[in-house]
C-alpha cells in the first residue's frame, strides 16, 4: 500500500498536475492581464506543446489531455473541449523527433511555435465543431501568429521545467 | 517497451473518450460538468491567489510602461467631460424623474422598479476564444442565468453561470450572445404648433404654459432620454411659469415621433462591433441614419427589460430585396476596461416560478 502510493506521489503524472496548477494558475493572471497586442499568451498551449516535443507524441498526447482538463475547468467553453484540442496540439508536436535527429534548442523552439500555432488554430474550429459558431474569422491567423512568437520566446525558459516533470522516477 | 506503449495508447483513448463524454454532458447541460469545475476550483483558487500576489508587481510595470501615456491623456479627456456633464446632469435628473414618474402612473414598468445588485469584476476568461468576465457575486446574492448585467453606460452582457459567490458575464461582443433590441429613429424636435380650433376653444379660460427641462440624455446619444438611471427619491423642482394669455399648445407633429423598429443583436468576437439583424426594412420607419439609438426592447420572452441603452448605430448596410438593412452598433459600454458593473435581477414572466 505505502509503496504504491509512494509510487504514485511521485509519478510524472502526479508532478505534472501540480506543476500545470501553477502554469494555469500563470496563465489566468499575469499572461490574462499583459495580452500583448490584444492577444492572451497561451502557456498552457506551450507546456502541452513542450511535452509532445521533448517526451514524443505518446506521453504529449496524454499531457496534453491532462493539461487541458484542468484548464477547460476555468474555461468557459464546453468541459473536455481543451483537453481534446491540447492533446492533439502535443500529438503533433510529438512528430517532432521522429523529422529531426540530435535536435537543438532552437529546433525545439521552432517546433513549439509551430504546434503552438496549430493549436491556436483548432481551437476555434473545436468550437465551432460542437455548436459555438462565429470565433472562426481572420482573426485566428493573427493570434495563432503572436501566440506562437511568444511561444518561441518562453519555450527555452518552459523546456527545462517540462523536462524535469515528465522525468521518469524508477521508485518501486 | 511495447507494453508500455499499448498502455499509453490505451491512457490517450481513455482520456480522448473521457473529453468527450464530458464536452457531450456540459453541451446538454449536465451538472457533473459544474460538479467538477467547482471542486477544481476548490484547490486551485488558493495556487491563483498565490500566484496573483507573487506576479502583480510584473503587471503593474507593465501596465505602467505601456498604458501610462493614456491613461494621462483619458484622464484628461475625462476630467473635461465631468466638467461638462455636471451642468446637464441637473436638468437631466429632473427629466428621468418625471419619466419614471409617467411610466408608473401608467401603470408601465420602469427600471427602477427592478432590484438590482453590484458587482466587482475579478477576471477575464483566460482564453483568446471567449469574450466573458467573471464578478464577485453569485447564487448567495439572488442571481440567476440570463440575468442581464450593465455598467453605468450601459448593457453589457448577461449572466451564464452561477456560483454561490461567483458569476461568469458573457459580454455583448461574444458570437453566441443575442438580444431582442429596438432601433429608434431619431425623432424630429416637435415644434410648437397653433391649432385655430383649439385657440377657439382656450380662448375663454385661462391656460397654462408649463416649462418642462428639455430632456438631457444621460449618456452621449443625443435625442434620448434612456430609462437606465434610477433616480433617487428626492424632490425635483420643475419650473412651471404661469404665461401669457396667448394659447400655446406644444404638439409633437405626427411625423415627429419616434419610430421603433425591433431586431435582433448579434456579438461577432472582439474584434469586430455587434450587428443588429431582421430589422423590417418598412416605409414607416424611414431611412436608419448613423447615431440611431440602440435599446433593448424586453417583452415576456427577452432576457432583459425594456429600454436599457445598448449603443448607437455606427454604420447602416442595406440588402436587396426584403431582407433588410444590417445595423452596426458602437457600444456605449467600454467592454475593455471594466470594473463595477450592476446585475439587475429581473426574470421574464415566462422564467419566474409561481410558488
Amino acid at each position: 500500500m505505502s509503496i504504491r502510493f509512494i509510487r504514485f506521489i511521485s509519478s510524472r503524472w502526479t508532478r505534472l498536475v501540480l506543476v500545470a496548477s501553477v502554469v494555469l494558475g500563470f496563465q489566468t493572471t499575469i499572461f490574462d492581464d499583459l495580452r500583448p497586442f490584444g492577444v492572451m499568451v497561451q502557456v498552457m498551449v506551450l507546456f502541452a506543446a513542450c511535452a509532445g516535443v521533448v517526451y514524443g507524441a505518446e506521453i504529449g498526447a496524454v499531457s496534453g489531455l491532462i493539461i487541458g482538463l484542468m484548464y477547460d475547468c476555468v474555461l468557459t467553453t464546453p468541459l473536455g473541449l481543451a483537453s481534446l484540442v491540447l492533446g492533439a496540439t502535443a500529438f503533433i508536436a510529438g512528430a517532432f523527433p521522429y523529422f529531426v535527429r540530435d535536435s537543438s534548442w532552437w529546433n525545439k523552439a521552432i517546433a513549439v511555435a509551430v504546434a503552438s500555432a496549430i493549436g491556436e488554430i483548432l481551437f476555434p474550429i473545436a468550437q465551432a465543431l460542437v455548436g459555438l459558431g462565429g470565433w472562426v474569422q481572420w482573426r485566428v491567423i493573427s493570434v495563432a501568429l503572436v501566440v506562437a512568437i511568444f511561444n518561441l520566446l518562453l519555450a527555452p525558459l518552459l523546456m527545462p521545467v517540462v523536462r524535469w516533470t515528465l522525468k521518469e522516477t524508477l521508485v518501486g | 517497451m511495447s507494453a508500455i506503449s499499448a498502455r499509453r495508447k490505451r491512457a490517450i483513448a481513455l482520456l480522448s473518450l473521457t473529453s468527450i463524454i464530458l464536452v457531450t454532458l456540459d453541451l446538454q447541460g449536465s451538472g457533473s460538468a459544474s460538479v467538477l469545475r467547482g471542486t477544481f476550483g476548490v484547490f486551485f483558487r488558493p495556487i491563483e491567489g498565490v500566484t496573483r500576489v507573487v506576479t502583480r508587481p510584473v503587471s503593474n510595470a507593465w501596465h505602467g510602461i505601456t498604458h501610462y501615456n493614456a491613461v494621462t491623456k483619458e484622464n484628461d479627456l475625462l476630467r473635461e467631460k465631468i466638467a461638462q456633464q455636471e451642468g446637464a446632469a441637473v436638468a437631466a435628473a429632473a427629466s428621468v424623474r418625471l419619466s419614471q414618474e409617467l411610466l408608473a402612473l401608467n401603470g408601465l414598468p420602469t427600471l427602477a422598479g427592478i432590484n438590482s445588485v453590484s458587482a466587482q469584476v475579478i477576471g477575464d476568461s483566460p482564453s483568446n476564444y471567449s469574450q466573458s468576465v467573471e464578478i464577485n457575486q453569485g447564487g448567495d446574492s439572488g442571481i440567476k442565468v440570463g440575468m442581464p448585467v450593465m455598467n453605468a453606460a450601459g448593457l453589457i452582457g448577461k449572466i451564464t453561470k452561477v456560483f454561490p459567490r461567483r458569476s461568469i458575464v458573457m459580454l455583448i461582443t461574444d458570437p453566441e450572445y443575442a438580444l431582442s433590441v429596438k432601433v429608434i429613429n431619431n425623432p424630429e424636435s416637435a415644434s410648437p404648433i397653433n391649432d385655430p380650433e383649439a385657440s377657439a376653444s382656450t380662448s375663454s379660460t385661462t391656460t397654462t404654459t408649463t416649462t418642462i427641462p428639455k430632456p438631457q440624455v444621460t449618456s452621449n446619444i443625443p435625442g434620448f432620454t434612456p430609462g437606465t438611471t434610477t433616480m433617487p427619491l428626492t424632490t425635483v423642482n420643475v419650473t412651471v411659469s404661469v404665461p401669457s394669455l396667448t394659447p400655446t399648445l406644444t404638439v409633437p407633429s405626427n411625423g415627429a415621433l419616434p419610430v421603433r423598429e425591433t431586431g435582433i443583436l448579434e456579438g461577432r468576437g472582439p474584434s469586430r462591433v455587434p450587428i443588429v439583424r431582421f430589422i423590417d426594412s418598412a416605409q414607416r420607419f424611414g431611412t436608419i441614419l448613423p447615431g440611431a439609438p440602440i435599446v433593448t426592447s424586453g417583452g415576456s420572452l427577452s432576457l432583459a427589460p425594456p429600454d436599457i441603452v445598448v449603443g448607437t448605430v455606427s454604420k447602416v448596410t442595406d440588402r436587396l430585396g426584403t431582407a433588410g438593412p444590417i445595423l452596426e452598433i458602437n457600444l456605449v459600454a467600454d467592454l475593455t476596461n471594466l470594473s463595477f458593473v450592476r446585475i439587475l435581477l429581473y426574470q421574464p414572466i415566462t422564467e419566474q416560478v409561481k410558488p
